[in-house]
Order: C-alpha cells, then sequence, then structure tokens
C-alpha cells in the first residue's frame, strides 16, 4: 500500500512565497493520487494564521466521507493559539479522529505536552530564514520529547533552497531516534539519495505536498532511489502507518 | 487485428520512433571552480551527467561552467571536455560581463570561433559589450536574471539575439510571480524561450505550454545539482501530443542551435 504522509485540504494560504490564497481540493488530490498509484493521504490544513479549528474540522469532515482513501492531521500555530492548544487538539484527536498535528510555529511545552499525552506524531517544519538549517530548531525538541516522533518535511528544506539543511536534517535522522524525514518537494534529488544511503529504510516517509506539488512527480522521486521491494515498501507507506499506528 | 494490419501499425510506430529528434537538455554545468563553499563552486562532474543523461535517454546536454573566478579557464575546460565526448555535449560558455568588462568580446570570439562553444550562459545582467558580442556571433544566450524584468528590457532592445529564460524566471521555484512574468515576456516577446529547468510548482510548466506554445519551450535540467532523470519527467507527465513533447524536448533548441550553425 503506498501512503502519501504529507498532502493539503481546503482554504488557507500557501507555502509558496509570495504566500497567495489557496483552495486545495481533494477530488484533485484524489485523481492525481490514483494516477501515481497512490492508496492514500495523510491530508492537513493550509496555513491558516488567522486559526485552525474550522479547517480541522473540514479536514475530519473530509476524511470522514472517504475514510479509506484519507488519514486526517490536524494543523496548529503554537503561538497563535497559546493557551487553547491542548483543549482543542485533544478534541480533535479523541473526538474528530486526527491522528497527527502539524505545527505552523515553533512548538514549546504547552503543544509538546499534549502531543505527549494524546502519542501523535508531530509534523514541523521550521520556517528558516536564508542560512539556516533545522538542526537549531529540532535538537532540543526531539531530545526533550523522545517519546514523540517528529517528521521533518521537505527533507529539511522545501525545494532545496538551501543545500545544507538537506545535510542537517539527515544527520538529525541519524542523531534522533525518534526524527523520521519527509521526502516531498526536493529541488535537488541527490539529497533525497544520500538520505537513502545513509539512513536506515525506517527514518524516510514518502510524502507529496499535493495538490501544491505534483504526486506523479514526488512518486517518481522515489522511484529514482532504486530501492530495493522491502526498503521501497516501507518508505512508501509502511514506516508511515506505523507512526499513526493504523493500518 | 489482423497481423498484416498489426504489423503495418508497428512498421508506422517504428518510421515515427526513428523520426523523433534526439532529446536534448539545454541546460547543465561542468568543471570545476574555486570557491569550495557550495557544489556550484566545487565540481560539476561530466562523467556524473552522462550516466543520468543516458538513463534518461538524453542524446545530448548543453554544458557550461559553474560559478568560476576565471571564466576564461573554465570556458576552456568545457571545451576540453565537449572534446572529449564530441556526440554527447554542446559547450557553451558563461561570462561576467561585470567583472570581466572590457575583455569580454576578444574571449567570447575565441571561445566561439576557435574552440567551438556555440552559445552564452549569464546570470549577471549583459552590458552592450556583451549584447553587440554576442549579436555579431549570431549565438543564443541562456539567461538566469535576478529579475525577469531586466530580461524583458534586452529582449526588447536587441531583437536579433534569441534569449532562452532559464528555470521559467525563477530557481527552484522560489517566486511563482516570477514563473508568470516569465510567460508573459515570453508570450510578449518573440525571441524569447523558456527553460524547464528545476522548476518544482510544475503547474507552470504546463501553464507556459497553454500560453505561449510548445515552440517556445526548451527543456533543461541544471544538473548535475537537478536530475535529469525527474525533469525529463516533468515534461513526460504533462502528457503533451507528440509533435508538442518533441519540440520542447529537442526540436526547439536544435532550430535554435542550427540557425547559427
Amino acid at each position: 500500500m503506498t501512503v502519501d504522509c504529507h498532502a493539503l485540504a481546503g482554504k488557507g494560504l500557501t507555502w509558496a512565497e509570495p504566500e497567495a490564497p489557496a483552495d486545495y481540493d481533494v477530488a484533485a488530490l484524489l485523481d492525481r493520487g490514483a494516477q501515481a498509484g497512490i492508496d492514500r493521504h495523510a491530508i492537513m490544513p493550509a496555513r491558516n494564521p488567522e486559526g485552525y479549528e474550522a479547517a480541522n474540522r473540514e479536514i475530519a469532515r473530509l476524511v470522514e466521507r472517504y475514510p479509506k482513501a484519507l488519514i486526517g492531521f490536524a494543523a496548529h500555530h503554537p503561538q497563535m493559539e497559546a493557551g487553547r492548544i491542548r483543549k482543542t487538539l485533544s478534541e480533535e484527536v479523541r473526538s474528530m479522529g486526527l491522528k497527527g498535528v502539524r505545527f505552523d510555529g515553533h512548538p514549546g511545552r504547552e503543544a509538546m505536552d499534549a502531543v505527549l499525552e494524546l502519542g501523535i506524531p508531530v509534523m514541523y517544519y521550521p520556517r528558516l530564514a536564508s542560512g539556516q538549517g533545522p538542526a537549531r530548531w529540532y535538537h532540543m525538541l526531539a531530545e526533550a520529547y523522545r517519546k514523540v516522533n517528529f517528521i521533518l518535511p521537505h527533507l529539511g528544506m522545501y525545494r532545496s533552497l538551501t543545500w545544507w539543511a538537506h545535510v542537517e536534517a539527515i544527520d538529525l535522522a541519524k542523531r534522533h531516534p525518534n526524527i523520521y524525514l519527509d521526502t516531498s518537494g526536493i529541488g535537488s534529488l541527490k539529497y533525497l539519495e544520500m538520505a537513502a544511503r545513509e539512513l536506515p529504510p525506517e527514518k524516510l516517509l514518502f510524502g507529496t505536498c499535493a495538490p501544491e506539488l505534483d504526486a506523479r512527480v514526488e512518486r517518481e522521486a522515489v522511484r529514482l532511489l532504486k530501492l530495493d521491494r522491502e526498503r521501497e515498501q516501507k518508505v512508501l507507506g509502511g514506516n508511515f502507518l506505523r507512526l499513526v499506528r493504523t493500518s | 487485428m489482423k497481423r498484416r494490419e498489426f504489423l503495418a501499425l508497428g512498421a508506422a510506430a517504428a518510421r515515427s520512433a526513428a523520426a523523433a529528434p534526439p532529446v536534448i537538455d539545454c541546460h547543465a554545468h561542468a568543471g570545476t571552480a574555486q570557491g569550495l563553499q557550495a557544489p556550484w563552486t566545487t565540481f560539476a562532474d561530466p562523467e556524473e551527467i552522462l550516466r543520468r543523461a543516458a538513463e534518461a535517454g538524453i542524446a545530448k546536454t548543453v554544458i557550461f561552467p559553474i560559478s568560476s573566478d576565471n571564466f576564461e579557464h573554465s570556458n576552456r575546460e568545457i571545451a576540453s571536455i565537449c572534446a572529449r565526448y564530441p556526440n554527447r555535449f554542446i559547450g557553451w560558455a558563461k561570462h561576467d560581463p561585470v567583472k570581466e568588462k572590457g575583455r569580454i568580446r576578444p574571449m567570447l570570439l575565441r571561445e566561439v570561433r576557435e574552440m567551438g562553444l556555440r552559445g552564452l550562459k549569464l546570470h549577471v545582467h549583459p552590458t552592450p559589450e556583451v549584447l553587440d558580442t554576442v549579436a555579431e556571433l549570431r549565438i543564443p544566450i541562456l539567461y538566469h536574471p535576478g529579475r525577469v524584468a531586466q530580461l524583458d528590457e534586452v529582449a526588447r532592445d536587441y531583437p536579433a539575439i534569441d534569449f532562452i529564460l532559464a528555470h521559467l524566471g525563477s530557481d527552484l521555484s522560489q517566486n511563482w510571480r516570477e514563473h508568470a512574468a516569465g510567460i508573459e515576456t515570453a508570450r510578449r516577446r518573440p525571441n524569447v524561450y523558456l527553460d524547464t529547468g528545476a522548476v518544482v510548482l510544475t503547474r507552470y510548466i504546463e501553464r507556459a505550454v497553454q500560453e505561449v506554445g510548445a515552440e517556445k519551450i526548451v527543456f533543461g535540467s541544471d544538473e548535475p545539482e537537478v536530475d535529469c532523470r525527474l525533469e525529463l519527467y516533468k515534461i513526460k507527465v504533462l502528457g503533451l501530443p507528440r509533435e508538442q513533447e518533441r519540440m520542447i524536448l529537442g526540436g526547439n533548441i536544435a532550430r535554435l542551435l542550427g540557425k547559427y550553425a
């Protein structure tokens, strides 16, 4: 089974600069995903700096509509929603069935304690300034919350804009048992090859960032790694399903 | 289907395949540099490019230097790599119009007329010295400007020069508005073409084909930093009519180079 660990659904803002309104259509996601041979997508909201509660409810509704094809992730901004995260996230996971959370700001104690209590994985992409890599943002988190599994998207740098961010991400995944890397949106495939060569296959998760990016191209990037069948199955879904404890 | 019909179809497909122009990658870097601070100031391995190109079915690749402190030397290295692989690489020069001010004309004349380089790659905005020499030599320019508006101006002022806009206006899709501006410039200026290399937001390649026409889109990769196999797949996956795909994958760049042969 091929499972995409990183797809987008609903209204909000793009990650691509300059930011613009986005409306990520699930029908388009599923259609192109089927063309790419993807069986399930983990969907999460677009960026919604004004607030995520409505967007997360929409994600839960979509999962209810396509239960076999979708896995729902919530999204939150730990600073902008300070004081409310634990309550809303608990409800989203326990009552609405969402399986993980993406944080759109650096998660502090409140957010991380909530995640630890719920036993869900965290996707966190630090918005890096020019010249920065992800180690500064991830090292303390991964040390302080060893029982929480983190997914670092885009191998640490969306579109490979800073090549050493990929090197840092690979080193982070080597050092910390609880850091995993998602394969989506990488401009320079050689760093994905480096990750596949240097990391145990359990540490890579296939992702697409669709429909912002083309799921077929993202799937082809993993095919070009030429992994043996067992490794490829782990990357293409086995690892992620283990993290979200579903099948 | 009868056997005779089946064989006739097979023969037609074979004739058609034989008529397909070779796939040409218009954008790759090769050779050594002195900086040693990033892949593009260290080394770009031509063997690595050849290996991936062969796997992708790319017949020829246009190569030019990476970021160098001495383009005269780097261009000689390009000519030497092309001499080693004459059927696989097409060499282009690269220059810095500001740092090499006053010296470009004699260098470029020699590089094209004596060393066989067939185009010019620029990152820095071209000066009249560069543009007049290029017009005299009748070679195309692959230009990666800071902003697409810079290309629009020179394309307007030098209509006899063919410009290829690198990365559809924005390397690694850093700014999607520059993709939109590149498409608009190519639509407006008859002498502006678009290179597809290192475009992450691939819907802009599709949009470029729709709005500008396949005859102005040129397949490129930005090897060896960007993998030509995946860049080629980004074109194939569009599912374009065969003629359009052939133009993009080699026909257009072959026509541009043929104009100046």
